[in-house]
C-alpha cells in the first residue's frame, strides 16, 4: 500500500489482526500477524505476574487499534489457581455413602518409601462435601429417586459456608442424567456457578469423574473473572482462550471449562512447532523444549498425541491434554556429589536467582550452563547478543572443586573442571534420552523415525548429542525458537472433545451406535456455529472406545462398520496380539469436532549460496566428547537460507547456541530453519 | 574408586531397563490385576543372581526376587533363549499367584556367548488354580492353594514347552487369560534383553559389567553410612496376629534388631511355630519386609538393589511362622504376615531411633474374595479385592486415612467399573471416622465399605487386626480394630477375621478397616484438618 493512499472503508472493515499471547514466567510474548500486509511480527513485554492481564493490555496497546483483532490467549490464570490453592470456595455434592470420594481417591499413597509424606488434601474440605440420597445402577434404572425434600437443608449448609462454586457427581450420572440435571438447575437458579459431571465428563470411574468436575469448579469462576475484565477491555475483539488439547475455545465459553485450560501452557510450544515443521515438510516430529529447570519432550505422529489420564498436583484430570513428558532436568539443574560418590545433576535447581555460576549473582553450585560455558559451547562474549556477560573464573573454579571432591582426573588438554564438565553433560543427557524414550519407545513409536525439533533456549547445545543417542537422523531448529508458544496460539484450530460412556456388548447394531454418536455429532455442530465456524471449516470425527471383556483399559477406534477390525488391529499393534473371537465391549463414544485456522502464510525466502562465510563470527576453542578443538563460531541471524555448515561448529542465536558435532552437517531452508543431518 | 559420571549414567540406565520392561508387561497384560491394579516387579540381575535394579510397584516383591533367580540357577544351567519360570513358595516364590520368569542375556563375544546377567519379572495372577475361585483360600496346606511350579524351563533355546504350558493351562480356572498373561511376561523379559544387549553394543561389555559391581557396592557405601548413623544396641519389639483362621490365637512374632557399627542384624527367634492356617510367611517374605522397613527408614534416593542388603543380616529360626517349612500353607503369609513383621521391626526400630518411625498402620490388607455363578450374565466369576485402612501417625504427622500401607500399593477397582461386571453393588464407601488412635498426631481413620449381594455367591475374607489393635507410640493411643459384619434380615452378625461363608441375595457385608495408632502423649485438645 502507497504512502498517502487512504485506505477505503470496506478494506477497513475487513483488515485484521490475528494476535497470539503467551504469559511466561518473564516475559509475555506476542505474535502478531496483519492480514492486510501479510506480515508476521513478533514482540515480548515484561509479564506482571501479580495480575497478568497488565502485560497482556500493555502490549495491545502498542498496536494499532483500528484493525478489528481476534486474539489467542494462553492463559494461566486457572493452572496457577489450582497450583497455589486459590480457587473459588467449592462444595462437592454426591450420593449418599460416597461423601469421602476425594479423599479415598484410589486409595493409593504416591511414594511407596515414604511414612510420612501426605496425599495432596482435596480441594473440598470434608465439611464441604455433602451427600443426597439417590441411586442409580449401572444400567441407569433408578433405585433410590432423588430426594428433592434435602434440597432447602443443602442450600442452607452451602450459604452458611460462603460456597461459590458447586461441582455435582453422582454414581452412575452418565447413564441417567435426570438427578445431576435437577439438581444443578435448582442450584444455577440459586445463583451458584455449578459444574456437573453428566455435562463436563460423562464418562465412567466415579473418582476421576469427580476429580475432574471439582476441579472445573474451582478454577473457573477465577477464570471468568479475569476475562471479564479483559473483555470490557477489548470488546468487540474476538477474543480466544488456548485450550490443553492444543485447541482454541471462545472466550464466552472458556470461562465455564476453566479445567480446559488448565495445561495449556506447553501445547501452543508442541502445536508451533508442529506447524513449523509441517511447513517444513516434516510430518514425524518429537519436540524437544529444554528450559532452565525441566524439560518438556512430545511426539507428533502426523497428529499430535492426546491423553485423557492427565494429572496435575497428584489429582486427575480427564479431559484430552496433549501428552507432554517432563522431567526435572535443564540448563538450571544442579551438579553435586551424592554420599555415594556419584556425580547428580538435578532435579533440584539455581533457578534464575542465583542462576548459574557463570551469571555471577551469587551461584555458588555449578549447573549443566556452567559446563557448557567452560567447555567453549556458549557464546564467548555473554548471552542475549553480549548484554549479559558471563563470569569464566568463577565457573571454572566451581567445577574444579566438584572435580576434586569427585576424585576426577584431568584429561589430556583439558583442565580437572573441564572433564567434570563433560561428565554433567553426559549425566543429563542420559535423563533427556529416557525422557524422549518414555514417549516414543515405551509408547510403540521408533525414535528413529522421526525429526527432533528442538526450541528451549538450553536445547540447542544437548540436540545433537542426543539425536545421535536415539538415532534420531535429523534436527529442525526453528528460527522463533522463544515465541513459538504464541505461535502456536496463533496457528490453532477451534478443537471440542465430547465423550460419554455407554458400555454396550459388542454385537450392538450399527444403528443403534449411530443414534448414540450422533446425539454427540449435533452438539458438535452446534458448539463449532456458535464459536463462530462455518460449515465447510468444520471437520467431526466419531470414535469408539472398545475392550476385551475382562479388560480395564480401552482403545479409541474410527467409528465405521469394521470397527471391530479396526480393533483388533490397533490392540496387536500395540500390545502385540488381538483375539478375533474373544467378545468386545463398546464402552465409551467420543466425538471431535473441529473448525480449521487459515493460518498465515509464511514468506518465503530464496535460497542463497551455500556460503556461511557472511554470518562467520572467529575461531574459538571448545572441548568435544573427544578433546578439545577450534571451531569457527557462525551468527544465526547472519546465516541465510541455502547457507551450510559443516561440524564442529556453534551457531550462536540471541535465544539459543548450537553445538554441530564433527560429522553434522547443517543447512538453511527457505523458512530459516537450521536444518541438521545426523552424520556418521 | 569407580568412575562417578558411569556410576550416575549406569544408575539411569538400569532403572531404566527395568522400568521399560514394566511398560511392556502392563501393556501387554490381559488381566485387571497387573493392568490396572499394577500388581508385578521387573528386574535386572547380574551373572550371580543379585539384584541391579528394580521398577518396583509392590514392596513385597522387592526382597524375593533373587531367591527366584538364585533357585533357577541352583535348578539347571540357562542357554540362550531359555526362560525360567518359578511360583514354588519353598523354591524361590512367595505364595502361587505370583508367577516368576526368569531370562538370562546373553551378548557374542568372539565366538562364544557371554552372559552379561539376568532379567525377571513377578505378576500376580488372578487364578492359579486350588481349592477356591481367586486362590487365596483359607488353606491348611500348600497343595490347596494352587498348582505348585518349582524352577522349571518354560522355554528352551526359544523353543516353548508346550506340555508344560498345557499342563499348567489345564490347572487353572481362567486359562485365556493366564495365557495373555504369561505371553506378556515373556514379551516383557524380551524387552529386558534386547535393552541389555544394547548397553553391551554401546558401551562394551566390560564397562556394563564393570557399573553393575560398582553400583552395588555405591548402594552397600550409603546404607552403611546410614546405620552408622544410627545408634548401637538391641531393640526387641513383639506383636502378633489375631489367628490363622484355623485355631485360636493369637500368634507371636518376636524379633530383636541389633545395630552395631554399620551392621544391623534381624533376628526373629522366639516367634511362634508354624501355622495350621494359611498365614505362613517364607523367608523370602520377611527378607522383603526387613530389606522395605530399612530402606524407608533409611530414606535416601539409594539405588534398591543387592547392596543394601549386604551390611543387614536375617535371621528367621526354621519351622516358624516368618520362615515355614513346606508343605506349610502360605497365601496369606504374603498379604497379612508380612504386614505384621512390618509392624514389629518399627517397633524395634522406634526405641533406637523414635523420631524417624511411625506408630502401626492398619496391619492387613483386608483380601475379600467374591465368587460364583453369575446367572445373569451366565458365567462363573472371581472378584478379587483388597481395602485400604489407616496410617499409623508419625513424630511431626498425622496419619492418613483411607490408604494403602507398607507391603502394597495396589489400587482400588471403580465402583462404576466392579457393578458393571459383577452381580453386587456397593452401599457405602467412606472412612471410618474416629478409628485413628488419639494422639499428639492422629492415626489415620479406616474405611467403611459395605457391599449388598444380588445373587448368591461364596465369600472369602483373609483379614487381621480384628482382635488386636495397631499400636501408638510415644503415649499415642492404638487405632481401632477392624470389623467384619454380615446384615441378613437387618440382622447384624459378626464375622470373624478370616472366614469363608455362603450369602445369599440380599445379604450384605460390610468391612470396617483399622485405624493407625497415633504419636505422642495428647495433653490438649486434638488440632483439627
Amino acid at each position: 500500500m502507497g504512502l498517502g493512499k487512504k485506505m477505503k472503508e470496506s478494506e477497513k472493515a475487513t483488515s485484521r489482526l490475528h494476535i497470539g499471547i503467551d504469559i511466561g514466567g518473564t516475559f509475555t510474548d506476542f505474535v502478531v500477524y496483519d492480514e492486510q500486509d501479510a506480515s508476521l511480527r513478533t514482540f515480548k513485554v515484561l509479564s506482571t505476574p501479580s495480575d497478568p492481564a497488565e502485560a497482556v493490555l500493555k502490549g495491545l496497546e502498542s498496536m494499532c487499534d483500528e484493525a478489528s483483532r481476534t486474539i489467542v490467549h494462553g492463559s494461566t490464570i486457572a493452572t496457577n489457581a489450582l497450583v497455589e490453592r486459590k480457587g473459588a470456595c467449592t462444595a462437592l455434592v454426591t450420593t449418599r455413602g460416597f461423601g469421602d470420594i476425594l479423599t479415598i481417591g484410589r486409595q493409593t499413597r504416591s511414594h511407596l518409601y515414604d511414612w510420612f509424606s501426605s496425599r495432596p488434601s482435596p480441594l473440598v474440605p470434608t465439611d464441604r462435601c455433602l451427600e443426597m440420597s439417590e441411586r442409580v445402577d449401572h444400567r441407569g434404572c433408578v433405585l433410590t429417586p432423588l430426594s428433592h425434600e434435602e434440597f432447602p437443608a443443602l442450600l442452607m449448609k452451602l450459604r452458611a459456608h460462603q460456597v461459590e462454586a458447586v461441582a455435582v457427581s453422582f454414581l452412575f450420572s452418565f447413564a441417567h442424567p435426570g438427578h445431576e440435571a435437577w439438581l444443578t438447575k435448582c442450584l444455577r437458579e440459586a445463583g451458584f456457578f455449578v459444574s456437573a459431571s453428566h455435562e463436563l465428563v460423562p464418562e465412567f470411574r466415579e473418582y476421576e469423574r469427580t476429580s475432574t468436575t471439582v476441579i472445573n469448579a474451582y478454577v473457573s469462576p477465577i477464570l471468568h473473572q479475569y476475562l471479564s475484565r479483559l473483555d470490557r477491555v477489548l470488546a468487540p475483539s474476538e477474543f480466544h482462550i488456548m485450550q490443553s488439547n492444543g485447541g482454541r475455545l471462545q472466550a464466552s465459553q472458556a470461562h465455564q471449562l476453566g479445567i480446559r485450560s488448565i495445561l495449556s501452557g506447553p501445547a501452543g510450544g508442541v502445536v508451533g512447532a508442529r506447524h513449523l515443521a509441517r511447513l517444513a515438510g516434516f510430518h514425524q516430529v518429537i519436540t524437544f523444549d529444554m528450559g532452565g529447570t525441566s524439560t518438556d519432550v512430545s511426539l507428533v505422529d502426523e497428529e499430535i498425541r492426546v491423553t485423557s489420564e492427565a494429572e496435575i498436583g497428584g489429582l486427575p484430570i480427564r479431559v484430552p491434554v496433549i501428552d507432554i513428558h517432563t522431567v526435572g532436568a535443564g540448563g538450571g539443574s544442579l551438579a553435586v556429589m551424592d554420599q555415594g560418590g556419584a556425580l547428580r545433576v538435578g532435579p533440584e535447581s539455581a533457578g534464575s536467582d542465583p542462576g548459574p555460576v557463570c551469571y555471577g549473582r551469587g551461584g555458588q553450585i555449578p549447573t549443566v550452563t556452567d559446563a557448557n560455558f567452560l567447555l567453549g559451547r556458549l557464546p564467548r562474549n555473554g548471552l542475549l547478543n553480549g548484554q549479559m556477560p558471563l563470569e569464566a573464573a568463577a565457573a571454572s573454579k566451581a567445577l574444579d572443586e566438584l572435580a576434586h571432591r569427585l576424585g576426577m582426573k584431568a584429561r589430556v588438554g583439558m583442565s580437572e573442571g573441564q572433564a567434570v564438565a563433560l561428565g554433567i553433560i553426559e549425566v543429563v543427557n542420559t535423563q533427556m534420552e529416557r525422557a524422549i524414550r518414555v514417549i516414543s519407545v515405551e509408547c510403540g513409536y521408533d525414535p528413529r523415525d522421526y525429526v527432533l525439533v528442538s526450541f528451549g533456549g538450553a536445547g540447542g547445545a544437548h540436540a545433537c548429542a542426543l539425536a545421535r543417542r536415539m538415532g534420531i537422523r535429523q534436527i529442525l531448529i526453528p528460527p522463533t525458537a522463544s515465541t513459538l508458544s504464541a505461535l502456536g496460539m496463533l496457528v490453532a484450530d477451534v478443537q471440542l472433545n465430547y465423550v460419554r460412556t455407554i458400555m454396550r456388548p459388542g454385537h450392538t447394531s450399527y444403528e443403534e451406535l449411530e443414534q448414540e454418536v450422533s446425539l454427540l455429532v449435533t452438539r458438535g455442530w452446534a458448539e463449532l456455529q456458535s464459536q463462530g465456524v462455518a460449515r465447510h471449516e468444520g471437520d467431526i470425527q466419531c470414535e469408539l472406545d472398545l475392550r476385551y471383556v475382562g479388560q480395564s483399559f480401552e482403545l479409541s477406534v474410527p467409528f465405521t462398520p469394521a470397527f471391530r477390525a479396526a480393533f483388533d488391529e490397533v490392540h496387536d499393534r500395540r500390545y502385540g496380539y488381538s483375539d478375533k473371537a474373544a467378545p468386545v465391549e463398546i464402552v465409551n463414544v467420543r466425538v471431535q469436532a473441529v473448525g480449521k485456522t487459515t493460518p498465515p502464510p509464511f514468506l518465503l525466502d530464496s535460497e542463497g549460496s551455500p556460503d556461511p562465510s557472511g554470518a562467520f563470527v572467529g575461531e574459538y576453542p571448545l572441548v568435544l566428547e573427544s578433546g578439545p578443538t577450534t571451531v569457527p563460531h557462525y551468527s544465526g541471524e547472519r546465516l541465510c537460507p541455502g547457507n551450510r555448515l559443516a561440524g564442529p561448529a556453534l551457531v550462536v542465536r540471541e535465544d539459543t547456541t548450537i553445538l554441530l558435532n564433527q560429522a553434522d552437517r547443517a543447512a538453511v531452508d527457505r523458512y530459516h530453519n537450521l536444518i541438521v543431518d545426523m552424520g556418521g | 574408586m569407580e568412575d562417578p559420571v558411569q556410576l550416575e549414567v549406569f544408575k539411569h540406565l538400569f532403572a531404566s531397563v527395568a522400568e521399560e520392561m514394566g511398560v511392556r508387561l502392563q501393556r501387554a497384560a490381559f488381566s485387571p490385576n497387573i493392568k490396572e491394579r499394577c500388581d508385578f516387579s521387573c528386574a535386572v540381575f547380574d551373572p550371580g543372581g543379585r539384584l541391579i535394579a528394580q521398577a518396583a510397584h509392590i514392596p513385597v516383591h522387592l526382597g524375593a526376587m533373587p531367591l527366584s533367580v538364585q533357585a533357577c540357577l541352583r535348578a539347571f544351567n540357562f542357554s540362550p533363549g531359555d526362560i525360567g519360570i518359578v511360583n514354588d513358595p519353598y523354591h524361590g516364590g512367595t505364595h502361587l499367584p505370583d508367577i516368576t520368569l526368569v531370562a538370562p542375556v546373553f551378548v557374542d563375544k568372539g565366538k562364544k556367548k557371554s552372559l552379561v546377567g539376568f532379567v525377571a519379572n513377578r505378576a500376580h495372577h488372578a487364578d492359579i488354580g486350588g481349592m477356591s475361585p481367586g486362590s487365596m483360600p483359607l488353606s491348611k496346606e500348600l497343595y490347596q492353594e494352587g498348582v505348585i511350579i518349582p524352577p522349571l524351563k518354560l522355554a528352551s533355546r526359544e523353543r516353548l514347552n508346550e506340555a508344560l504350558w498345557t499342563l499348567l493351562l489345564a490347572n487353572v480356572r481362567t486359562p485365556s487369560e493366564r495365557a495373555g498373561d504369561l505371553r506378556a511376561q515373556i514379551a516383557a523379559n524380551k524387552a529386558g534383553i534386547e535393552r541389555m544387549q544394547s548397553l553391551v553394543a554401546r558401551y562394551g561389555l566390560d564397562v556394563v559389567m564393570r557399573n553393575m559391581s560398582a553400583l552395588l557396592k555405591y548402594s552397600e557405601r550409603m546404607t552403611r553410612q546410614l546405620i552408622a548413623a544410627l545408634p548401637d544396641g538391641t531393640y526387641r519389639y513383639q506383636d502378633c496376629m489375631d489367628d490363622d483362621g484355623v485355631e485360636p490365637g493369637p500368634v507371636g512374632i518376636v524379633v530383636a534388631v541389633t545395630i552395631q557399627g554399620d551392621e544391623v542384624t534381624v533376628d526373629f527367634t522366639g516367634t511362634a511355630s508354624q501355622v495350621k492356617g494359611s498365614i505362613n510367611a517364607v523367608y523370602a517374605i520377611t527378607l522383603s519386609a526387613t530389606h522395605y522397613v530399612f530402606r524407608s527408614l533409611l530414606g535416601m534416593d539409594i539405588p534398591g538393589n543387592e547392596g543394601c542388603m549386604v551390611p543387614i543380616h536375617l535371621r528367621a529360626p526354621e519351622g516358624s511362622l516368618v520362615n515355614a517349612r513346606f508343605p506349610a500353607a502360605v497365601a496369606g503369609g504374603n498379604v497379612e504376615t508380612a504386614q505384621r513383621i512390618v509392624d514389629v521391626l518399627l517397633g524395634a526400630l522406634s526405641q533406637a531411633c523414635p523420631n524417624r518411625v511411625p506408630a502401626a498402620s492398619q496391619g492387613t490388607m483386608n483380601n475379600v474374595t467374591v465368587g460364583g455363578r453369575d446367572t445373569e450374565r451366565g458365567s462363573n466369576y472371581a472378584y478379587y479385592e483388597t481395602i485400604g485402612g489407616g496410617m499409623g501417625a508419625g513424630p511431626g504427622n498425622h496419619g492418613a486415612s483411607a490408604i494403602h500401607t507398607h507391603m502394597t500399593n495396589t489400587m482400588n477397582t471403580p465402583i462404576e467399573a466392579l457393578e458393571y461386571a459383577y452381580p453386587f453393588r456397593v452401599i457405602q464407601y467412606t472412612i471410618r471416622r474416629g478409628s485413628g488412635g488419639m494422639g499428639k498426631f492422629r492415626g489415620g481413620d479406616g474405611i467403611t465399605r459395605e457391599l449388598e449381594f444380588l445373587q448368591d455367591a461364596q465369600v472369602t475374607i483373609l483379614s487381621d487386626r480384628r482382635n488386636t489393635a495397631p499400636y501408638g507410640l510415644d503415649g499415642g493411643q492404638p487405632g481401632q480394630a477392624g470389623r467384619n459384619v454380615l446384615i441378613r434380615d437387618q440382622q447384624e452378625m459378626g464375622l470373624g477375621g478370616k472366614v469363608c461363608i455362603e450369602v445369599k441375595a440380599g445379604d450384605r457385608l460390610r468391612i470396617e478397616t483399622p485405624g493407625g495408632g497415633g504419636f505422642g502423649r495428647l495433653n490438649t485438645k486434638p488440632t483439627s484438618d
